[in-house]
């Protein structure tokens, strides 16, 4: 850890703010809703869960691809007086930069409590894979030299820079299979999780070829959903219901050097934690060593691999062998989204990632254990087919956050006390 | 509307002009930054390695070696439909720039990275001509 990156660690928030409450709807393929209206559902279930009132939440920001409504008639809809909003565009990695924005806005006084959601019909609506209607807009700006060889979908972008890591380091598309197995057996402990079936790596493997060396298995779900949380401050996280999930690091949407074309430049099986860990870490007063549960974002498996590897969970070209070897399953020394994911629970471009590490941290995975009579969930800790999925004592976790090989954000949460 | 459509062609403006006009005379031009001396791809108005904005054009020997490629299997476009599965590949240049393309006259399941290319060119339409590369 040698880079200097110029700003005392005695400046920064750590730990200063917290996630206090979360929310989702229904994972679904054909919700039947407009985006306004289950953004509606999800943040007033994070307002809900935070025990706050529509009158104390005075911040919203959300992000989109052009494929959803904005934030204002949502926060209309809810009652809620906006001191702070901002509608972005973006996908994988909105959701932690936001984090350290809303951290920012109430910094500076802007406002006091925000909500951050990303409301989307991925399945129903507008698709990710740009093909359909998308695929008719006129070529032009950075695409010309792109769109017209037929690059366009999120898998074909994202492919080559598994080719490469194949390449550079022998990685192969059974190790990374390893990632939808163990996706499959968590979500498998996830009543809300849209695909609750086991897989193998033969299946993956076995599945048809979506593009090279992507398998249809190895690339996650489009669904509809809207999912958000509740940033505030520490002080205020003493009132609400939940033990909080302390923001002790954040980075995002970090890049690689170049982000015009990142595939003509630098090494093409490197992605941006490589750039962006140091910052991360530093900023979080921990290392990866320490982290008890991870959320690699799996909008395909090698995502997950690439990006736990160049965060520096394990060394340099040894990704395939991190998500194979049992780490990341749950009973393993560090399992990634536990939820399922994008892979199996639903895709919901990252906050679902989030909200899920928010909950392990509580202590109170919405599993199938029994629930106890102080409310909470009684977790067994026994991980086999529709069992627990609670993380014993988790302490810290890590969401990675993928916009692409060259564009990220990270966030590193701990558990807080009431 | 035509019975086959065609695949999404570009619409060359102020900075690309001379590249598409270079291409439908079947030649491959890099821009090269005459301050600097390095080349860049795709051309731009200023050098993006020293802010530059004498650029010059070069022809292209189109030579070069398969960085990185994948195999669609499914057409992004309906121009695409009668020609899955084809390779879409990151070409390393001689001169030094990668460039993506279609790796095109060979069976996709023969590509591998680091083999040697050659450019060679596709009428899309009858005023746009693209730069594809095939095995040398």
């Amino acid at each position: 850890m040698t880079i200097e990156i110029g700003i005392d660690p005695s400046a920064y928030l750590r730990d200063k703010y917290a996630i206090v409450g979360v929310g989702e709807t229904t994972y679904t393929r054909g919700s039947g809703k407009t985006t306004r209206a289950m953004a509606v559902q999800a943040v007033r279930n994070a307002i809900l869960d935070a025990g706050l009132k529509p009158s104390q939440v005075d911040g919203m920001l959300a992000y989109q691809n052009g494929d959803a409504c904005f934030s204002t008639p949502v926060a209309g809809d809810l009652g809620i007086h906006l001191n702070f909003y901002m509608d972005i565009f973006g996908g994988g990695s909105s959701v932690e930069a936001l984090i350290g924005v809303a951290m920012g806005a109430i910094e500076a006084g802007m406002c006091k409590t925000v909500v951050i959601y990303r409301s989307m019909n991925g399945y129903s609506g507008v698709r990710i894979g740009w093909t359909g209607v998308r695929a008719a807009r006129p070529v032009e700006g950075d695409a010309l030299h792109n769109r017209v060889y037929g690059w366009t979908s999120a898998g074909q972008r994202y492919a080559m820079s598994f080719m490469r890591h194949m390449y550079d380091y022998g990685t192969t598309s059974e190790q990374v299979a390893a990632v939808k197995v163990a996706h499959s057996k968590h979500a498998s402990n996830n009543p809300k999780a849209l695909y609750r079936k086991r897989v193998t790596v033969e299946d993956v493997v076995n599945s048809r070829m979506v593009c090279a060396p992507l398998h249809l298995l190895d690339c996650c779900l489009e669904t509809d959903n809207a999912t958000a949380v509740v940033v505030t401050s520490v002080d205020r996280a003493r009132d609400c219901r939940h033990v909080p999930a302390l923001i002790a690091g954040v980075v995002g949407r970090a890049c690689q050097p170049r982000t015009d074309m990142h595939l003509q430049y630098g090494p093409v099986s490197t992605s941006v934690g490589h750039y962006a860990r140091e910052r991360l870490w530093k900023a979080a007063g921990v290392g990866p060593e320490d982290i008890d549960v991870t959320g690699s974002y799996d909008a395909f498996t090698f995502t997950t691999m690439m990006q736990l590897e160049d965060y520096g969970f394990c060394k340099k070209g040894e990704g395939g062998d991190y998500v194979s070897n049992g780490t990341i399953e749950l009973g393993g020394r560090r399992p990634n989204n536990t939820s399922g994911g994008a892979l199996c629970e639903g895709y919901t471009h990252g906050v679902s990632m989030v909200i899920e590490n928010v909950r392990q941290l509580r202590h109170d995975v919405d599993d199938s254990c029994p629930v106890g009579p102080d409310g909470h969930k009684q977790h067994t800790f026994d991980y086999r087919e529709g069992g627990c999925r609670q993380v014993k004592d988790a302490q810290l976790s890590t969401n990675l956050g993928w916009a692409g090989p060259d564009k990220g954000s990270a966030l590193v949460m701990r558990r807080g006390t009431r | 509307m035509a019975d086959t459509p065609h695949k999404p062609v570009p619409r060359p403006y102020q900075d690309t002009q001379a590249y598409w006009d270079a291409a439908r005379e079947k030649r491959l031009i890099l821009q090269r930054c005459r301050d600097c001396q390095k080349f860049q791809f795709f051309p731009r108005g200023v050098c993006s390695h020293c802010l530059g904005s004498a650029l010059e054009w070069v022809d292209s020997p189109g030579r070069g070696v398969v960085h990185t490629f994948t195999i669609a299997h499914r057409a992004p476009h309906p121009g695409f439909a009668n020609q899955v599965p084809f390779v879409i590949g990151i070409i390393e240049l001689e001169e030094g720039v990668r460039m993506m393309t279609n790796i095109v006259g060979c069976d996709p399941n023969s590509v591998r990275i680091d083999m040697p290319v050659k450019v060679t060119f596709e009428e899309a339409t009858p005023d746009i001509t693209l730069p594809q590369f095939t095995p040398a």
